[in-house]
């Protein structure tokens, strides 16, 4: 699909509410988005996607879509690839914090500093996860 | 006890509005003991929130217009007992939701603001209250617009109310609506001795019969602005029917409806400045009439 070549990278996290690993996976997609590649990636609220809105299907139909989820439900990767969007990357939040065992990150309202921590390894490895998927093109 | 709620926020993603609505299902749970259903599995697996669903009652938060958290309760046959919807709350407040999506300062006071206001309603779940006594909710007018005409003074609120061309309002609060008469046609009746209101339970349809006014002129058939079931009435109004003479915006309301759609039914209806020209234009006809 030639059309999707000058398309973004999309970074959809779960809703990212009720557990701190949602909430860590959540900050961490926007920061990817907002801060540091603002011109490679987007991001959608996944409610769109899952009550079925025609313009956000629409959007990501066929698009490469890099998910974060918080959960073991998985909401994001299964709704995104529901919904049409091409799931290139798989990513649990909880996996940001293999080198961080014991970690006080925070609540799921809060985050500690060294949550926000763990947020900010997480946006730099879907940062580059977002170069390797933009420069890639289509394949 | 305090009251046990269950919260349905908007996802909270990409917009403003939608960060307002999370700050402030979070900042609501926290102080409430509720519980946060994610927007998301519960649309994917419903069953697991029916429990809390059964127990609690169910505030919905809307970010934006689009109103996903709203549309997920509409599907699901879910009765909601307040809805808020961020943009609005923020239209109230002249507050204008940014790009930024870091809660800021700003955006911190404004949800602040928006808790302190909804604060009143909760409580008087957690003490037993019929909802029509909703007085936190339904603060009156902030600004009147006056048009005077000979001895007469007519006052018109231009924020929050919207009316019918049969001189009746109703101020909207989530998905709660006061509805009353408005200043125009109080005078026009002159001294009320009677009102009967709809009677609680009763299903109302836009421009249906809402119940009667009596004066010593007339007896007048109310037109409802909106469509909803009557949750309330003033009973005040009831012993004292003269609230109505005084001040027809604050005291003197009429009913209480849970709005059943005030999104079409808004179509229909003139916001304050808008039936301030019709009003100015039925004092002019009922002057030239004379």
């Amino acid at each position: 699909m030639p059309e999707n070549n000058s398309r973004k990278v999309y970074v959809i996290p779960c809703s990212g509410i009720g557990k701190m690993y949602g909430l860590l996976g959540r900050e961490a997609v926007l920061k990817t988005v907002k801060e540091l590649r603002p011109d490679k990636a987007a991001t959608m609220c996944l409610a769109l996607l899952v009550y079925g809105d025609n313009e956000a299907r629409k959007e990501i139909a066929g698009a490469r879509c890099i998910t974060v989820d918080g959960c073991p439900k998985l909401c994001a990767a299964k709704n995104v690839e529901h919904a049409g969007g091409r799931v290139v990357e798989m990513v649990r939040a909880v996996d940001a914090f293999r080198n961080h065992r014991g970690v006080d990150a925070g609540t799921a309202a809060h985050l500690t500093a060294a949550g926000w921590q763990i947020a900010e390894e997480l946006a730099a490895d879907l940062a580059a996860k977002v170069d390797r998927w933009y420069d890639a093109g289509e394949e | 006890m305090a009251a046990k709620y269950v919260i349905l926020p908007c996802n909270g993603l990409d917009k403003e509005a939608g960060c307002l609505a999370r700050e402030l299902a979070l900042k609501m749970a926290a102080a409430t003991g509720s519980e946060i259903i994610c927007p998301v599995l519960y649309q994917t697996a419903p069953s697991r929130y029916a429990p809390l669903l059964r127990e609690g009652s169910l505030v919905v938060i809307d970010g934006c217009a689009t109103r996903c958290a709203s549309r997920i309760a509409a599907n699901n046959d879910l009765k909601i007992y307040r809805k808020i919807t961020m943009a609005e709350e923020a239209k109230k407040r002249d507050y204008n939701p940014g790009p930024d999506w870091r809660v800021g300062a700003g955006a911190a006071a404004f949800v602040e603001d928006v808790w302190r206001s909804w604060q009143p309603v909760l409580r008087e779940q957690e003490a037993g209250r019929a909802p029509g006594e909703n007085a936190g909710l339904f603060a009156g007018p902030l600004e009147y617009a006056i048009h005077r005409h000979d001895k007469f003074i007519f006052r018109v609120p231009l924020e929050g109310f919207y009316f019918n061309e049969n001189d009746c309002w109703v101020q909207v609060q989530g998905n709660r609506g006061r509805v009353g008469i408005s200043d125009y046609l109080q005078q026009n009746l002159s001294d009320i001795t009677f009102v009967t209101p709809p009677d609680p339970g009763t299903e109302v349809e836009q421009f249906g019969e809402m119940g009667t006014i009596e004066s010593a002129k007339a007896v007048y058939e109310l037109v409802s602005p909106v469509t909803g079931r009557v949750v309330a009435i003033n009973e005040a109004i009831l012993e004292a029917p003269e609230l109505i003479n005084e001040n027809p915006y604050e005291k003197g309301w009429i009913a209480e409806l849970e709005l059943t759609n005030f999104e079409a039914d808004r179509e229909f209806l003139l916001d304050g400045r808008r039936y301030l020209e019709v009003l100015k234009e039925k004092v002019a006809d009922f002057n030239a009439g004379k």
